[in-house]
């Protein structure tokens, strides 16, 4: 179902291709469009005139020439449902903390750099050309870091300077003329890094040289940058390509992984084995095999980490504008009043329950396979719904939320690599334990209130879930059909890393499995946090997973929800958060995540009908639970 | 000069030709750099320049050779010549390429024009050269002593596809020594080579075993000289001047009829090689028709309207 009024805000240097990127696939769902440009683009304002002269339409295409700073007050316009922004990534990060707790879903698609990897059996001569095409062309979106095997250092280098010295720079219309400018901001954006890399002791190879008062910027090569000086932290702007050695494919994964921008990238290597491996391990939205750049409408391009997570072209940029049919329009939640900065900070103090000592000993957090003492030695009290106290659960603090990440961390890589087969048996095995204890569950759900009947339905459901997303693990991915490429085109469907995920207080037992299986099903590690009135029935099936799913997988942690929320959200190292509670908190963890541009799922507030299956095992939940990677092979000999 | 067998079987081992990539930077290279008015017409000179002009069939007799010897003389019409302020430049075209038998006929008549562009003899069983070595060592001396100062010797595909890069090279070399001074193009026959990977290595093998230049093709295969194959060429010329110094020439041939593919052509040498390679000593076309086209085109360029095909002398 179409999601509504569109609100499209693009950057200063957009591409006029990107612009139309995204407003087609909206028009084409049936959504409107209101694009906010910057004032130095006519050409949006020209579309927008074509637009209205479609007959009985008049309105679906609107374009606003604007500062970026009335982006927030499109947003708040009534009506607009989603707000999609490409650019910079400062300023994405800038416009998520405006925009928390507002009415629009905030879609970002940041940063423009790339990369490519060029290992010793490629063929030098046309990854060249491929870095041309990347770099140093009015097509390619950003700067480009350039990873070279040592073995083929000189040769690459003295090829790329060569070819540095064919490249002409002159009118951007001019059909014989390899780059155009892009104006003043990106010039000097590009001067102050190359002068600050030479103070950092790089070296420069420019061709030609500019006056320095001609707007255009030479191609420009930086070389022997040392790995831990800033600008190699820093995104590498238009149109330079900083270069850096690796010795083993080992390496090169780690150093190409190691910044927090997730684009693209392209591989080139003849050997089939070592190009896919490469492929199949970097964190990156889209990856070419002996290319670069090639784009077509039918496949996905998006990205992860802090490239955003937003998705144009395919079937995931069209679900950018849909949302599940049978939802409400969003509503406003904004609460002006928030203090980001007090927001769960403090723990408040609970006393203890009264001389009685309780039923039974304290749960622990269940935390790297088995039930551990949480850091605050403390523990809180659960009471039933009649008030008497229930038993004690641990009170968990920063410092497990980070142990738990940490131990998600280090059961990721194995369970990534599980076939789907052995995945599916776990959730199985799963499922046939938690039948076996469903006299205990339904017991404790009945002390907490819940009717016997429903109970029991609550119970019979949770099981019946992990059953059925056992049966839907399969090996993700889709051969996609390009039309001008020869050679398949891969997509596939990766698991996002560590999932943190804040349960939701109704349905104690069913939201938790619902939102377990999916995620464990499409390859992450968890951390959760149960339902606050209730997270027995979530703790007693901990003690089953104790001994049935490796250590790490799933992480538990109980406390004060908001302190706990606030912990995750500014985890760096969380891959994506569910959050399943207050509008309050829906809305700090939507300006957390700013923090590392996680993907966040919230409620604001809405409680969800977990025992419907549109709502509580849809394919909405399965899309979340994984992120897109698309894998181009052109074939030939 | 020789080179070891370490070193041959070092520099061909390791060669990589990624034929999807190569195929995209020939679509690119073919729309990146047009040349327009003036420019166009000094560039389309140029290209005349650099022809070989050939004929080639099995109906060749002394008549038609001395008409396209007196055409390579004089390729472009006096008059338009003379509109372009270039008609004491010594237009010709580069060379007259011919069959064996009939160099002696296009020496005597380059002689009775008055002119001394080379005769280029084609040999070593044009075009298939499935015939014994022995044999094709033979026509290449007795060419030479008819005249032939340029002789296009064409490389055993057998040992290509069987991968004997040792024997193609002893090959070649024989061939070089046949030539004695006589200019020696190798002409690589890339249709029948089955990759772009096999093109490198056998242009890697022509150039150190000694020859001045190296040709695509025969113009008898299925598919002739393409972008792609002069791509993977051009890239073994360069890689083999830097690693000794000596340049060596290219000629594509077979194919090439109109006067804008004439002008990719000349972008594609001076993007991948430089200025250096735009002359007539590195770089020839072979070609028959193509002369007509660019002349055509000229015509227009001078008088503004198109010529019809009896406006033109023929060759």
């Amino acid at each position: 179902m179409r999601t509504g009024v569109i609100g499209l805000i693009l950057s200063p240097t957009f591409p006029f291709l990107d612009m139309m990127w995204r407003i087609c696939p909206a028009l084409a769902v049936g959504c409107t469009v209101v694009v906010l440009v910057p004032p130095a683009s006519p050409t949006p304002l020209l579309l927008a005139q074509l637009a209205g002269e479609l007959g009985p339409f008049p309105g679906i295409l609107n374009v606003i020439s604007g500062p970026a700073s009335l982006g927030p007050v499109l947003a708040a316009q009534p009506g607009v449902q989603k707000v999609a922004f490409c650019g910079a990534i400062e300023e994405g990060r800038a416009l998520r903390r405006t925009l928390a707790g507002w009415v629009p879903e905030l879609g970002l698609a940041l940063g423009a750099e790339s990369l490519l990897l060029l290992t010793e059996v490629a063929d030098v001569d046309s990854a060249v050309e491929g870095i041309v095409d990347a770099a140093w062309s009015d097509r390619s979106p950003g700067g480009l870091r350039l990873l070279i095997q040592e073995a083929v250092w000189d040769e690459t280098m003295r090829r790329l300077q060569e070819r540095m010295g064919r490249l002409r720079c002159g009118h951007g219309l001019d059909g014989a003329v390899d780059m155009g400018a892009r104006g003043a901001a990106a010039r000097d954006l590009a001067q102050r890094y190359v002068s600050e890399a030479q103070s950092q002791g790089a070296q420069v190879f420019q061709a030609g040289s500019e006056p320095s008062d001609s707007p255009f910027f030479p191609p420009t090569l930086v070389s022997d940058l040392p790995p831990a000086s800033p600008c190699t932290q820093a995104e590498v702007p238009w149109p330079l390509v900083v270069a850096s050695p690796f010795r083993t494919a080992k390496e090169a994964l780690a150093v190409a992984n190691g910044t927090p921008r997730g684009g693209s990238a392209s591989v080139w290597s003849e050997r089939l084995g070592q190009a896919l491996e490469l492929a199949y391990g970097l964190q990156v939205g889209t990856v070419w095999i002996n290319a670069h750049g090639l784009r077509d409408p039918a496949v996905p391009m998006g990205g992860c980490k802090e490239s955003g997570s937003s998705w144009h072209g395919g079937q995931d940029g069209l679900y950018e504008y849909l949302r599940p049919s049978g939802t409400p329009a969003w509503i406003p939640y904004l609460s002006k009043t928030l203090n980001y900065d007090a927001f769960g900070l403090a723990l408040p103090s609970t006393l203890p329950a009264g001389p009685e000592t309780g039923p039974a000993p304290p749960y622990g957090l269940f935390v790297g396979g088995r039930f551990q003492a949480p850091g605050a030695r403390s523990s809180r009290p659960i009471r039933d719904s009649q008030g008497s106290l229930q038993g004690y659960v641990a009170e968990g603090g920063a410092k497990d939320i980070r142990g738990a990440v940490e131990a998600a961390h280090q059961a990721a890589p194995g369970w990534m690599s599980q076939s789907p087969a052995a995945r599916a048996a776990l959730l199985w095995a799963l499922a046939a334990a938690l039948q076996r204890r469903e006299p205990n569950l339904v017991s404790r759900l009945e002390r907490h209130g819940v009717e016997l009947k429903v109970a029991k339905a609550e119970v019979e459901l949770s099981v019946k879930r992990l059953r059925a997303w056992g049966a839907r693990v399969q090996a993700q991915g889709c051969a996609l059909q390009v039309a001008e490429l020869r050679g398949p085109v891969l997509r596939l469907r990766e698991p996002l890393g560590v999932l943190a995920i804040v349960c939701p207080d109704e349905w104690p037992l069913l939201a938790f499995v619902s939102l377990l299986a999916p995620a464990l099903a499409h390859g992450n590690t968890v951390v959760l946090v149960p339902s606050g009135a209730c997270p027995i029935p979530a703790l007693e099936v901990c003690q089953e997973m104790a001994t049935l799913l490796p250590a790490g997988l799933v992480n538990v942690v109980t406390g004060d929800r908001d302190h706990l929320t606030r912990c995750l959200a500014l985890h760096q190292d969380i891959q994506a958060l569910w959050y399943f509670g207050s509008a309050q908190g829906s809305q700090f963890v939507e300006w957390a995540s700013a923090g590392n541009l996680k993907p966040v799922w919230v409620n604001r507030g809405c409680p969800r009908a977990w025992d419907q299956e549109a709502e509580g095992a849809g394919p909405e939940l399965g899309r979340r639970a994984a992120r897109t990677k698309a894998l181009w092979l052109p074939m030939g000999d | 000069e020789s080179i070891s067998k370490q070193a041959t079987e070092i520099w061909i081992s390791k060669i990589q030709v990624n034929k999807p990539a190569v195929l995209r930077r020939a679509e690119q290279i073919q729309a990146r750099r047009p040349v327009k008015k003036e420019w166009q017409a000094a560039w389309l000179l140029k290209a005349v320049t650099c022809i070989d002009l050939t004929t080639l069939s099995g109906d060749d007799t002394a008549s038609n050779i001395q008409r396209l010897c007196y055409k390579a003389k004089y390729p472009i019409r006096e008059d338009l010549l003379k509109a372009l302020n270039m008609h004491d430049k010594g237009i010709t075209t580069a060379a007259v390429c011919v069959y064996p038998a009939r160099v002696c006929d296009a020496v005597r008549a380059l002689k009775a024009a008055g002119c001394d562009i080379p005769v280029a003899s084609v040999a070593t069983g044009f075009p298939a050269a499935q015939t014994h070595l022995k044999t094709r060592l033979e026509e290449i001396r007795l060419a030479v002593e008819d005249g032939a100062t340029e002789i296009d010797v064409v490389i055993n595909r057998t040992l290509v596809l069987t991968g004997q890069w040792k024997a193609l090279y002893d090959e070649i070399r024989q061939f070089r020594k046949a030539c004695g001074e006589a200019h020696l193009k190798t002409i690589l026959a890339t249709g029948e080579l089955g990759s772009l990977t096999n093109v490198y290595k056998a242009s890697m093998i022509a150039m150190m075993a000694g020859s001045d230049f190296i040709k695509t093709s025969t113009g008898k295969e299925t598919v002739n000289a393409t972008f792609p194959v002069a791509i993977v060429m051009l890239r073994a010329i360069r890689d083999f001047f830097w690693k000794t110094g000596n340049k060596v020439g290219f000629k594509p041939a077979g194919g090439i009829r109109s006067a804008k593919d004439s002008l990719v052509w000349l972008s594609l040498i001076k993007e991948e090689l430089g200025d250096e390679w735009m002359k007539p000593e590195l770089f020839r076309i072979g070609a028959s028709t193509l002369l007509a086209d660019i002349e055509r085109q000229i015509y227009h360029h001078v008088t503004g309207r198109y010529a019809a095909y009896h406006d033109l002398p023929m060759s």
